[in-house]
Formats: structure tokens, C-alpha cells, sequence
């Protein structure tokens, strides 16, 4: 689209001259995956690398869980230390605040390349859509409200929400709170804003949930995946591997599954910036943001707390204000 | 290395079983070492089993985990087995926590053993560092209940201090036997050490035994295992004459679990026990 | 030689007959997960939708977790129960490059000693194989000396002639069970002719490669090459989705749970991708994602080929179709210098 490529030029020069001029040492972003209707994080210190830098609605990944990894330029560590440009959509750059929170990453290490994210398009739902999968579709092609789909070389047009993530048609602050360097126009959210399949366990019994998250976490394999792609979750040793003392054991059962997911889940309190990873990555579908957007959820309601948006607030949960003890002590 | 008695007694069935044994003694050897003396809960077994030195099992606390240890006690000497170990994590605190009588899960023995027909006939330097010298102690008994096969012998230990010294009865006895040349040292002696200060590399080093017609044994932390091979060229030993054991993380000890490899080789299967010169030809550092 | 056929709809006639002997797994959809489950005595619709599962046939070898035995705490002390055998398995539907990955599992569990969990599963299992003539853009079997139509891993193998399935005996263990299968027609020489056409075609159709030949010789030269490996690494995020739905990947964990008197020892799937994995003490050999990425690379391409003699990767994409950052082996191996 136009303006993907406008903005695409834009994000190649202004990378281009960061690295230039040093004022960054790495640049985090998305090319061209090796699939059809994928991108891949591009992680490079080569000026050589940044045409291949894109911009279009398959950029899904939050970028943000790279940074714990990379050491500041006082630091000692693996090579991939110094200061970092990012490529930042709305929930991705509400990530980056809340591990500026968190103390994971400061600040003046970092150029954020804001993108105001009209919403990135999931593929499940496409090949829902389509009854194909992703390889045997031909083009996905997004015009505004509306996205066209070839399939067999026969082009059908649907209105964009059919085709957006859940987390994208919920999505409160498409345009990112904080940047250095804001890549076209701030974007507003969705008019009719939903949270989709996340309040699918709204109102119904304690024991239909518990039935609910049986079935799902059944098939969960504790590949990690939701975990360790999440920027919130940047623990250097997860709970779920404490040995001394064990809190959960190590097999894929589903009661230790739903366990380490609840107690992941309470852990993001406050972090968590709805950007919908986990659930995306998961290779098994478990539906995980009916967890994480409750948790979401629940913050904003006792807390009027909203994850990432002020990086000199403190984080939520380390932080305690007299007022909150009337509501909770009791 | 001799795989026929080992796969006789482990062609009993499920080779992930557990025997139940028992503790029998338990050694305070250092405050975070123990030795514990076990035995085979059915006595038929206690004739039936057979090792080497140098080789390993899987000890378990059942309901706890299993870990994976050398056995210390000599093939010699096999009116009960003994294992030593340093607290450092689940299960080696749960075993901590165990008394005498208690019953523990063991399988094995597993891996290969220290090549005694290599050694025999020459002489002998063992090098060993804190806990190290537990694989090495199955070896020294071994030898010297056999002690006119081998030549000179030379035991160079060392610990971080005094109170990190292993095994310290042993220590004597080799200190009193006529027929080993025995040093102990430690990195750092307090008020009443009167024995030698210094890493067991450097001390290696002014032994300075003979390279002539012998093998080293090496066995201690990695650091130590890293200084000590340079040390041992310098003195003239070719990588064909080290001997050392590897330790890594371990769980089924047989070849499938897949953790324990460096490069192609699996320490569990292919190991514990290398030359220097095997190890030079792994692919990769990563041990 | 003597083929057999069988019209499509009666698919689930030949399952229910099977059914008497053998537990039937066919595809099924769990929550949008494609696995080989228990089939339900009737349906036949996965016909429509299967192309490969996403949790690969392995799981039925070695399945995610399971109880290696139990214990009990009384008296006279500790006692160890044995779990029961599991009844004889048939899957239906198995890729050829499955196929393939349980012949390589094999290597693992029968090496040295056999594993007494895994293997009474596989010598008890029938494995009816169907040509996969729809191959995703991720596959790159024939790289691997696989065939998407053809299979010599499997007992029976099937081919979709249009209608009906062209059934060919590949083992002694097919050739019984064909025995006592009633109801199936000869194939005629033009049935086969169809198969045969069909198998090409698809063969014809996995357009990825890699290139193999001197892939040994270019890991081993790239081993120390710490730079080319945290590169390739750095957008790693070091989950376990491409090992654990690795049909050849078999790493395990063994743990232990007790409540009150009465305990399991369980092993569970385990990953050379997470730090635990290796974590001894006071330390770790692969510390850092770039030796784990390599650890995982060289173990299929170069370490299992010098144990075994065969690449223990059947090119079934399956880490490339689900890794959620776009990590693709047949990049990796592709760009590998030297």
C-alpha cells in the first residue's frame, strides 16, 4: 500500500542515518519473511541490511522482547550490547515504557521508530475465512477498511475487522505513547473497539471455565513460547523453573499447565499491553489472552492503571498508595 | 568398557528401574560433602552387581528427582558401595537430609571406567581437586589392592581449605603408605594447617613427577581440569597419557535424554572417562 | 505386485474393522491443533482438511509426559509398580517424512539400550501411511531422500487415486494385516498408473531445498564461528516449539512428584533450546541462545549423521511453519559460510 511504502522509506532513511551519524549502534526491525504473508525480526548493525526493512500489516511480532537481551554500551555482555533503534507499533511501544518501568532498558539507549498501527492482520483468520491455508492463498492485500484475498486467482473483499487480530480490533492506543521519531500520522482506534475472543469466559459459571481451561490447557506442550515471547516476561529465571523450592512440576499436565499460566498471568499484572503475542505463538491455539485482556482488564478497573503508558511512573505492583488498602484489605 | 557383566545385570527389564538400596554409614566429609555407604536391599543382588571404577549411576530420593554421581568406593572392596556428594541442589539436598537406614533408587552402573590395562605396569599421578578426587578414590583403592601391577605412584590432592579436604582418612592411609608419594595441599591453609598452601597446577608443577613411562589421572573442578593439562605438557606427558573424567548435567545416563553431548560425543555413553588426547579431538570446546 | 484398493467411502468400514484389533488414531482437531488422536468410530472428515498434524506422530511414542512408574511408601519400605501396557495402535494417515522421523527415533531408542517405554509402543503399532499431494510451501523432504508419495518407513501405504486409495503392502506387518482385511478390491494396472502419476506430481511439487552434500563439512568449519551463530541466533526466542514439534527431536526430562506415601516418576519432553537443560551447578555449556541454536542445527545435521549415518531431519517444516518469529533452518543452512 501507499502508505506502507511511504512510511517504509521513510523508516529505511531515518535508520540508515541513525547508524550513519552513531547515534545508534543496532537497529531492531521487520523484512521479509521466508514465507508468503510473514515478516521476521531483522536485527542487524549493517547499514548494508536496511532496504530489506518493511513496513506492512503482517509485522506482528513485539519488538520489545529483544531488548532485556541487549546490554547497554556500558555494559559487558554478548555482542549484541550498545544502543538501539526499534520499530514500534502502538502496544509494542506501551512494552518498551513498561520495561523502561521495570528497569530493563533505559531510555537514552533507545530510538524509538514509532508506528501508528492501523491493526495487523492474523492469518488463522484469514484461513478461516478462505477455508485455505496460508500457502495456498495467493494475495492479501489491505485497502483501508477493507482487505482483498486471492485465492485460485479469484480476489474476494472483506471488511477489514474480519481479518484483524482480536488484540488489534480491542486496541485502545494504536499510535505509540512514547517515540523519538513518529513514522506518518498518529492513527486512531477502532470505532466500534471489541475485545473479541478474549471475553468468550465472561459470565459464564466458575465450573464451565474450569471445564473451559481443562480441555484447552490439555493440549498445552510447555514449549514456552507465550513466554518467551513476551517482552513483559523478562524474568532471568522463570518461577516455573525454581527447582528450591519447586512451585510447580516441570511435566505438561494440564493442571500444572493452567498453574503456570495463571501465575504468568498475575505476574504481567500492570506489564502486560495486551499486544496479543502469546496467544499468537502459541502452537497449539490455546486462546491465552481470556487471560491476559481479564488481567488487563482488572488492572484498569482497581487500579485505573494502564500498562506503558508513563516510563516515569513506577511499575504497578511495586508500588503501593494508601487509598488502594480500603478496597483491598479488608 | 567390559560391556558383557554391565548388560547381563541390566538386562533385567526396565532399565529405567530403580534398585531400592540402603544407606548403610554416612561420612561427614566436608560441611557440604557427604560420602554415604549403600547396599542392595535384596541381598541377591549385592553379589550379582559388578563395576569399574570411574563409572556412574543415577541415585534417586524417590518422590524427589534422581542425580547422577560416580560411584567412590572400589571394585575391590565390595562388601557394601559408596557415593559422595556435595549439596548443591534438589536432590542432593534431599539425600542430605536422608539418615541411615533410609532406602534411595539407584540404577546403573553406566559409562565407561578408567582403562586399567593402560595403567598397568607404569607409573601413576593422580591429580585430584575438592570433590574430584571421588572418581579418583575408586581408582586409587583399586590400584593399590592390586599394588604389584603398578609402578610408582604419585597423588597430588588439593582442596580450596583445610576444612575442604575429602576423604581425609583416606589421606592418611596413602599418607602412611610407604609405597605412594602422597602431597596434599590447600589454596589457603588457616592456624593449624602445616601442610602445603597452593593450587593443585602450581604444586603439580614443583612435584614435578616424571613424564617416563606414566599416566596421569585428573579429576577435580574445570577450572582446575583446564590449568592442570598445560602444566602436565610442560612436564612432558603427551595428551595420550592424561586421563580425566567429565561431569555433565545427566538424567537417564543411557544415551537418549540428550543433554550430556559435546558435539558428537555423549559423556553418559561415550564417557565419563577420555584422554586429553580424545578431547583435543572433540568438535566442540563445550566441555 | 499384488495392490489392493478401497473406494473412499468406505474409509471407515476398513478403520471399524481395524478398530477390532488395533486402537485407531487418524488426524483429529483438537482446538485447531492437528494431532494423531483417538478416532471416534465414525468420521472420515479429516479426508478433507489433512495435510500434515502439527504435534507430529512421535507424541504416540513418546507422548508429552507419562508415568515411567509409581511408588508407594509403606512398611517394609519403598515398592515400584510398573505402569500397564497400552493397547496396539494403528495410525492412519501418516506422512512419508513421519514415517521417516519414527525410523530415526528408533536409532535413539534402541541404541545401546532399549528404552522399555517407547519401543513395546512402536513394535506394537501399525503405521498406514497416505501420500501427502499437497506439500506446504515449508517442505523440503525430497532434499532428505523422501518422497511426499512414497515411504518404506511405513506398513501400509496409501495413495489417493481420485475416488478410491491405492493400497500398497510395505512391510511384513502389512502384508498380515492385509491378510485379514476383508472387503478390498484388486488394484488394476490403471490404478496403479493413477498413484504413480499422483506420487510424481507431488514429489514435483516440494519446491524448497536444501542443499546437503557438503552441509557436514560447512558446520564443522563454522563450528567456533561464535559471530555467524549469534547472528543467526539473535532472533531466536529460544522457546521449545521447534524441537518439541520436531518429529525426530526425543530429549527428555525424568521428575519426580509425591503425595504423602504415594508417588510417579515422569519424563516429559525436554528442549536443548532452554538454558535448564544443560544447567549444571556452578556451570552451564550452553549458557547462551547462540550455542543452544547451534547445539540444536549441528545435532540434526552433523553430530546424529556421525552417530547413525542419516540426517535426523526429514524436512517436514514443521519448525519453520510454527516458529513464531520466522526462524528458518533452510536459511541457516543455506547461508552457512565455507
Amino acid at each position: 500500500m501507499n502508505s506502507n511504502n511511504k512510511i517504509q522509506q521513510k523508516l529505511r532513511h531515518e535508520a540508515g542515518a541513525l547508524l550513519e551519524q552513531n547515534k545508534v549502534d543496532l537497529i531492531i526491525g521487520f523484512e521479509p519473511g521466508s514465507l508468503k504473508f510473514t515478516t521476521t525480526p531483522l536485527i542487524t548493525r549493517d547499514k548494508g541490511d536496511l532496504d530489506r526493512l518493511v513496513i506492512n500489516p503482517f509485522i506482528v511480532n513485539n519488538l520489545a522482547v529483544f531488548l532485556p537481551d541487549i546490554k547497554g554500551p556500558d555494559l559487558k555482555g554478548p555482542k549484541l550490547k550498545g544502543r538501539v533503534a526499534i520499530v514500534a507499533k502502538g502496544c509494542d511501544g506501551r512494552s518498551i515504557v513498561s520495561l523502561i518501568q521495570d528497569n530493563k532498558v533505559r531510555r537514552d539507549n533507545l530510538v524509538i521508530l514509532g508506528i501508528p498501527c492501523p491493526g495487523m492482520i492474523e492469518l488463522r483468520k484469514v484461513e478461516k475465512l478462505t477455508g485455505k491455508d496460508r500457502d495456498e492463498l495467493d494475495d492479501i492485500i489491505r485497502e483501508g477498511d477493507k482487505v482483498v484475498i486471492t485465492v485460485d486467482g479469484k480476489a474476494s473483499e472483506f471488511p477489514i475487522s474480519d481479518v484483524l487480530f482480536d488484540n488489534c480490533l480491542g486496541c485502545e492506543f494504536p499510535t505509540p505513547q512514547d517515540y523519538d521519531i513518529l513514522l506518518g500520522e498518529p492513527t486512531a482506534p477502532f470505532a466500534e473497539r471489541s475485545a473479541g475472543q478474549a471475553r468468550i469466559l465472561k459470565g459464564i459459571s466458575p465450573q464451565e471455565r474450569w471445564e473451559f481451561w481443562r480441555r484447552e490447557f490439555r493440549r498445552c506442550i510447555r514449549c514456552y513460547a507465550c513466554r518467551n515471547i513476551c517482552p513483559s516476561c523478562f524474568c532471568q529465571r522463570c518461577f516455573v523453573e525454581e527447582s528450591e523450592p519447586q512451585w510447580l512440576m516441570p511435566v505438561p499436565r494440564w493442571q500444572e499447565n493452567l498453574m503456570f499460566q495463571a501465575i504468568r498471568t498475575i505476574h504481567l499484572a500492570g506489564r502486560c499491553s495486551d499486544c496479543g503475542e502469546c496467544e499468537r505463538s502459541c502452537p497449539v491455539n490455546i486462546p491465552l489472552r481470556s487471560l491476559t485482556r481479564e488481567m488487563y482488564d482488572l488492572v484498569d478497573e482497581l487500579f485505573h492503571f494502564k500498562a506503558g503508558m508513563a516510563k516515569d511512573a513506577p511499575p504497578l505492583m511495586t508500588h503501593y498508595e494508601q487509598e488502594e488498602a480500603k478496597d483491598l484489605i479488608r | 568398557m567390559t560391556a558383557s557383566n554391565r548388560s547381563r545385570f541390566l538386562a533385567q527389564g526396565n532399565v529405567y528401574l530403580p534398585h531400592i538400596m540402603v544407606i548403610e554409614k554416612i561420612i561427614d566429609e566436608t560441611p557440604g560433602v557427604r560420602t554415604f555407604h549403600f547396599n542392595f536391599k535384596d541381598e541377591k543382588l549385592r553379589d550379582e552387581f559388578s563395576f569399574e571404577s570411574g563409572q556412574f549411576g543415577e541415585y534417586s530420593v524417590f518422590g524427589v528427582g534422581e542425580a547422577t554421581f560416580c560411584i567412590s568406593s572400589s571394585p575391590t572392596r565390595r562388601d557394601h558401595l559408596e557415593f559422595t556428594l556435595q549439596r548443591v541442589g534438589k536432590v542432593t539436598n534431599a539425600l542430605h537430609r536422608l539418615g541411615v537406614g533410609a532406602e534411595i533408587g539407584f540404577r546403573g552402573p553406566y559409562g565407561n571406567s578408567f582403562p586399567l590395562d593402560l595403567l598397568q605396569g607404569k607409573n601413576l599421578v593422580f591429580v585430584g581437586g575438592g570433590i574430584g578426587l571421588a572418581p579418583l578414590r575408586s581408582l586409587i583403592w583399586n590400584v593399590l589392592d592390586n599394588r604389584d601391577k603398578y609402578n610408582d605412584i604419585h597423588i597430588i590432592y588439593g582442596a580450596r581449605s583445610p576444612a575442604d579436604l575429602c576423604f581425609k582418612y583416606d589421606l592418611d592411609a596413602w599418607g602412611n603408605n610407604e609405597t605412594v608419594n602422597m602431597v596434599t595441599t590447600v589454596d589457603r591453609g588457616d592456624e593449624s594447617w602445616k601442610g602445603r598452601e597452593g593450587f593443585v597446577p602450581q604444586v603439580l608443577e614443583q612435584v614435578a613427577p616424571s613424564a617416563e613411562n606414566a599416566i596421569a589421572i585428573v579429576c577435580g573442578p574445570p577450572i582446575m581440569i583446564r590449568f592442570t593439562f598445560p602444566v602436565l605438557e610442560k612436564l612432558g606427558f603427551r595428551p595420550e597419557q592424561m586421563v580425566t573424567t567429565l561431569e555433565k548435567r545427566m538424567k537417564c545416563g543411557i544415551g537418549k535424554c540428550g543433554r550430556c553431548n559435546i558435539g558428537n560425543i555423549y559423556v553418559c555413553r561415550d564417557g565419563p572417562v577420555f584422554t586429553y588426547a580424545q578431547i583435543k579431538s572433540f568438535i566442540s570446546s563445550e566441555y | 505386485m499384488n495392490h489392493k484398493k478401497i473406494n473412499k467411502k468406505d474409509l471407515g468400514n476398513l478403520l471399524h474393522q481395524w478398530s477390532k484389533d488395533y486402537t485407531i488414531f487418524v488426524p483429529s482437531n483438537e482446538g485447531d491443533t492437528a494431532q494423531m488422536g483417538l478416532w471416534d468410530g465414525s468420521d472420515t472428515g479429516f479426508l478433507d482438511w489433512y495435510r500434515n498434524t502439527a504435534k507430529p506422530p512421535k507424541a504416540n511414542f513418546l507422548p508429552p509426559v507419562e508415568e515411567m512408574f509409581r511408588f508407594q511408601k509403606g512398611k517394609e519400605g519403598h515398592s515400584i509398580k510398573l505402569p500397564s501396557q497400552e493397547h496396539q495402535q494403528l495410525i492412519f494417515g501418516i506422512r512419508p517424512c513421519d514415517g521417516r522421523s519414527l525410523a530415526i527415533l528408533d536409532n535413539i531408542f534402541t541404541d545401546a539400550y532399549q528404552d522399555p517405554y517407547y519401543l513395546p509402543r512402536r513394535e506394537g503399532a501399525v503405521l498406514v501411511g497416505l501420500g501427502c499431494l499437497k506439500p506446504y510451501d515449508t517442505c523440503f523432504c525430497t532434499s532428505l531422500g523422501i518422497s511426499p508419495g512414497e515411504s518404506n518407513d511405513v506398513d501400509l501405504m496409501l495413495t489417493d487415486t481420485g475416488d478410491e486409495f491405492l493400497i500398497e503392502e510395505i512391510s511384513d506387518k502389512g502384508k498380515q494385516l492385509m491378510e485379514l482385511t476383508a472387503g478390498l478390491e484388486d488394484a488394476t494396472e490403471d490404478d496403479t498408473a493413477r498413484a504413480s502419476e499422483a506420487k510424481g506430481k507431488a514429489h514435483d511439487k516440494v519446491t524448497r531445498k536444501i542443499d546437503t552434500q557438503h552441509l557436514s563439512h560447512k558446520l564443522l568449519s563454522t563450528f567456533e564461528d561464535e559471530t555467524y551463530w549469534e547472528k543467526v541466533a539473535a532472533k531466536c526466542i529460544a522457546c521449545g516449539i521447534c524441537t518439541f514439534l520436531c518429529p525426530t527431536c526425543h530429549c527428555f526430562d525424568i521428575s519426580d512428584e509425591m503425595v504423602k506415601k504415594e508417588g510417579a516418576r515422569f519424563r516429559c519432553w525436554d528442549s536443548c533450546a532452554f538454558p535448564l537443560y544443560t544447567k549444571m551447578p556452578m556451570e552451564n555449556p550452553r549458557e547462551e541462545k547462540w550455542q543452544r541454536v547451534r547445539q540444536k542445527v549441528c545435532h540434526k545435521f552433523e553430530f546424529y549423521p556421525m552417530a547413525f549415518d542419516v540426517i535426523a531431519c526429514t524436512g517436514c517444516g514443521r519448525c519453520i511453519r510454527l516458529c513464531p518469529v520466522n526462524w528458518d533452518i533452510c536459511q541457516t543452512l543455506g547461508q552457512l559460510p565455507g
